[in-house]
């Protein structure tokens, strides 16, 4: 009898899991075909010399992997890539931030207003971004270069400049990227104690100490995610300014690696190449998430 | 405690500069859209159209078949927002209900594909789509998007905050999966899929990176290719135009927006990342 109630339940446990399976099928399926299937293809393309259109692909081992890295502009485009990086860490992970601070523990009023305001260009196409940012900076005739010229400024053509490029297509993407960081950080911080904010401040520590010792620490999960957020997909919407505005040039300028694989692939057809640069893209950004769970992860204050 | 006046005002400032450098941009468009080109030239600065005028408008609709393209931008938008929804709310839901063998492992792994660069997959889910003969289409589009785990974590945070008892309430009275999702679980996290599916569908409205790979053809492009049609650094002889198209572009996610603001900065700020 016993025996009989103990398979039922394992039968009903058995079944009870099945389900479960069940409900996710229409995921792993799409995952298995969109997401993993081509990561494994990717990797088995970056072993070959490939067009995208000849019927045949040439084994060619570590070569793509050896030409990559050989290749002085993959370093030029390396060090694009973290100039992209640095800029959009601080515009998007250290400016809102403090923002997110202000607003939300030091003001008393508006704070409504900022949330919503700041928020809205994340809900805009960053082709839109990038098309009225190109005039609205247009050095010649553009409302910030005659703005620019009643003081005696000049707007550098940033569209032919090294470096510059680089500046105003991350000023574009963070347009579009600061006001989802914001308002994930704002929550974090929203989250935190009254109490603990308002003792301090009773106590009269400067507000710099209370965000560097309180704030910081205590919404240090989020603070984590939107920092790795900002790096992995910032670099990801950067594409989009890259190849309306400036095609990667002048000369590779303003190119970074993601706009670098599409290159490879679709505009010189040199499959080969462009996989082997997602998957140095991909295991960067594997490293940084290991360094993240190794040395970070273990400190930070969980707010639930 | 208060901070002083001056500290509070210096900061109103910041915040109010950010905004305009944060807003300017959208109001700059719509009052271009609507000038003359030649007013738009001689009077950059001038944001109100004086002299408005719908022939910007008019020369978009002579030039493009808008009609076609929006209704493009919103077929996509809206099948990749439904499957997107419904499949992360059964995963999140075998996520937070079921114990299985290898669920943490399956879990993690999904998440993880958060961080792959879109270039990783973008040669095969090429090679995929035109197999499937679904290049230039709406589905080609579709598809290869719809991997996409966010959902599954937004979901599954916000289950994760219903109180276990209720569902084991209703397990004991021997009430059926469906019906718990259904009656229990999809009542209480309604506004943060309502949220999730509002993202979702702007996303998916403003995705260029992907359509300009798919579509070929102007009849199949969506808006943000359209408008890519009108960018020149120098302005070009259709500034204004494509001021206009901007203005389509935009007015869906930014009614939307409007409409519904306040509904999605509150699931931001309360199922957001923990």
């Amino acid at each position: 009898m016993s025996t009989l109630i103990l398979v039922r339940e394992k039968l009903h446990i058995n079944k009870e899991n099945a389900l479960g399976y069940i409900l996710l099928i229409p995921s792993i399926v799409i995952f298995a075909v969109f997401t993993f299937w081509p990561l494994f293809y990717t990797v088995y393309l970056s072993f070959f010399d490939w067009n995208m259109i000849s019927p045949s692909k040439e084994f060619v081992g570590l070569r793509n992997y050896f030409d990559v890295l050989t290749d002085p502009r993959t370093y030029q485009i390396l060090g694009n890539t973290f100039l992209y990086i640095v800029l959009l860490l601080v515009i998007n992970c250290v400016v809102p931030y403090i923002f997110a601070f202000v607003i939300d523990v030091v003001l008393t009023r508006l704070k409504g207003f900022y949330k919503s305001a700041m928020f809205l260009p994340a809900f805009i196409s960053l082709v839109v971004g990038s098309i009225l940012f190109t005039w609205i900076l247009n050095p010649v005739s553009g409302p910030l270069a005659i703005i620019f010229g009643w003081v005696g400024l000049e707007i550098p053509n940033w569209t032919k400049t090294e470096g510059w490029i680089i500046v105003v297509l991350s000023i574009i993407t963070s347009w579009k990227v600061f006001g989802y960081n914001f308002i994930l950080l704002y929550a974090s911080i929203n989250g935190i104690s009254r109490e603990i904010i308002e003792n301090a401040r009773m106590d009269n520590i400067p507000l710099w100490r209370i965000f560097l010792q309180i704030i910081l620490p205590m919404s240090s999960a989020t603070g984590i995610y939107v920092f790795i957020i900002t790096i992995v997909q910032s670099l990801q919407y950067v594409f989009t300014p890259v190849k309306v505005v400036s095609q990667g040039g002048p000369d590779y300028a303003s190119s970074n690696l993601i706009y670098h694989a599409y290159h490879e692939a679709f505009v010189v057809f040199r499959t080969g190449h462009s996989a082997t640069i997602s998957i140095i893209t991909m295991a960067l950004f594997l490293l940084l998430l290991f360094l993240e769970f190794k040395f970070v992860e273990r400190r930070i204050y969980y707010e639930n | 405690m208060k901070i002083n006046r001056t500290a509070e005002v210096t900061w109103h400032i910041i915040f109010f500069a950010a905004v305009i450098l944060l807003i300017f941009p959208i109001v700059y468009a719509l009052g271009m859209s609507f000038k003359p080109l030649e007013d738009a030239y001689n009077n950059v600065l001038n944001i109100v159209p004086f002299q408005s005028t719908l022939e910007n408008y008019i020369t978009l609709f002579d030039t493009l078949p808008v009609l076609r393209i929006t209704l493009n931008t919103f077929v996509i938008a809206t099948v990749a927002t439904i499957f997107k929804v419904v499949t992360a709310f059964l995963a999140a839901y075998a996520f937070v209900y079921f114990d299985f063998r290898g669920k943490n492992i399956l879990y993690f792994v999904l998440i993880s594909t958060i961080f792959i660069p879109f270039t990783v997959t973008m040669i095969p889910n090429y090679l995929i789509v035109s197999e499937m003969g679904l290049l230039d289409t709406v589905w080609g589009v579709i598809l290869p998007q719809l991997a996409d785990a966010v959902g599954i974590f937004l979901i599954r945070q916000s289950m994760k905050n219903i109180p276990l008892s209720l569902i084991e309430v209703a397990r004991l009275d021997n009430t059926g999966h469906w019906k718990i999702m259904k009656d229990i679980v999809l009542p209480l996290v309604r506004p943060a899929v309502t949220s999730i599916g509002i993202w979702f569908f702007i996303s998916t409205w403003n995705e260029f990176v992907w359509p300009v790979l798919i579509m070929k053809t102007t009849d199949n492009y969506t808006l943000p290719l359209a408008l890519q049609m009108f960018i020149s650094v120098e302005g070009g002889t259709n500034f204004t135009v494509a001021m206009a198209v901007s203005v389509v572009t935009m007015i869906v996610p930014l009614a939307l927006y409007l409409t519904f603001q306040k509904y999605i900065i509150g699931t931001f700020t309360s199922s957001g990342i923990k």
